[in-house]
């Protein structure tokens, strides 16, 4: 699995991304997915990378550039078949 | 000002395997600066059946000495070698019933320098045949037919050889703003003069001066230029990295890749070996300029 950029969430981020890749392949690319059932693995990882993120100044960096994207979503992300 | 790439492809693999390859892309014997990817949010909508997600790269660059002969040292926050380490911003959304994969991906930081947005559209080709067998038995018999992915490779392989290809259109957005954003806060510091801010003004003023003395314009062409020619190198190597992985994948599953991973993650931290962080360098500039 890749890196988490904090070494200290490694551990949470692989049980979450062995969770994800286990559901993405089996359920979603299958169409029969009903949930995400990976969250609650998510909102621990998410809890600990929030506060790396915090603590290396990169939390309002993402911010800004997450406002930026939401206005340019309408754009470019929207199905184009 | 802005330079465009773009380029069509096409793998040869099923664009449910291309889709899994694009999360589990780094690291990759093709990508060992990537230094470290997390997700920062996902929303799957049962609805539309659609997953948004979106991630963190963390990837390990060095400008090139073009580049840092156009710039004062101060505004990169590099060292004098240009080695720095750098935020990818990516967003991706799949939408596996209708056969697409859209995502985005741009830089954090030098976004005053140098702003690169590149974008990759994954399309499932769907033949007339196709679309019409799609009306009579539903979504579900389609995907059925899409290449399914287990979690567990066994010797026949992961992924089921159905001679299906996927589509992609990669395009690369280059827009140097450099000269610009300042130009505005120099005259909001004309209206109110602070005394609190004459350091950092001072500082500007400086900056102005190393501007003056080139055309603006010049230098953002040249930066684009220089950017766009990087993006032509990078954009053959990306597609091998996931060729790699979807070729781990047909091979051997998920356990393949996830194998493989590890080992290009052992390669990728014995190679940032020796490489000092960002934050250890003079971020803020060593006044050479």
């Amino acid at each position: 699995m890749s890196a988490s950029l904090a070494s200290e969430c490694n551990e949470v981020k692989e049980r979450y991304d062995n969770c994800f890749l286990k559901w993405y392949s089996e359920k979603f690319l299958r169409g029969t997915a009903t949930s995400d059932e990976c969250e609650p693995l998510f909102k621990q990882y998410e809890q600990c990378l929030s506060k790396a993120l915090k603590a290396r100044g990169i939390d309002s960096m993402l911010k800004e550039a997450r406002d930026d994207n939401r206005e340019n979503d309408a754009e470019h992300m929207r199905p184009k078949r | 000002m802005v330079k465009f790439y773009s380029q069509t492809d096409t793998y040869n693999y099923p664009f449910a395997a291309v889709t899994l390859a694009y999360f589990l892309r780094y690291p990759n014997p093709h990508a060992t600066h990537v230094l470290s990817t997390d997700t920062i949010s996902r929303h799957y909508d049962p609805a539309t059946q659609r997953l948004t997600t979106i991630r963190l790269h963390l990837k390990r660059s060095k400008l090139p000495t073009a580049v840092l002969k156009l710039l004062p040292r101060s505004l990169l926050g590099a060292s004098g070698a240009g080695d720095t380490q750098s935020y990818i911003l990516e967003k991706s959304v799949v939408d596996v019933r209708e056969g697409w994969m859209d995502t985005e991906s741009k830089n954090l930081e030098f976004t005053g320098v140098l702003s690169v947005v590149e974008r990759q559209e994954f399309r499932r080709p769907t033949s007339e045949a196709e679309r019409e067998l799609q009306m009579w038995q539903g979504m579900e018999g389609a995907a059925r037919r899409h290449g399914f992915i287990k979690f567990e490779g066994t010797g026949s392989g992961g992924i089921e050889d159905s001679g299906e290809s996927t589509e992609v259109r990669s395009t690369v957005t280059l827009h140097s703003h450099l000269g610009e954003k300042w130009k505005k806060r120099k005259t909001s510091h004309a209206d109110d003069a602070n005394p609190a801010e004459t350091e950092e003004q001072h500082e500007k003023e400086e900056k102005m001066g190393f501007f003056k003395s080139w055309s603006t314009a010049s230098i953002q062409r040249s930066i684009e230029a220089i950017g766009l020619k990087r993006a032509r190198r990078s954009q053959p190597n990306a597609k091998e990295g996931m060729k790699v992985v979807l070729e781990r994948l047909r091979e051997g599953g998920l356990v393949a890749v996830l194998e493989g991973m590890r080992r290009d993650r052992e390669t990728t931290m014995g190679s940032s070996h020796g490489f000092k962080s960002r934050h250890g360098h003079g971020s803020r500039g060593d006044g050479e300029e």
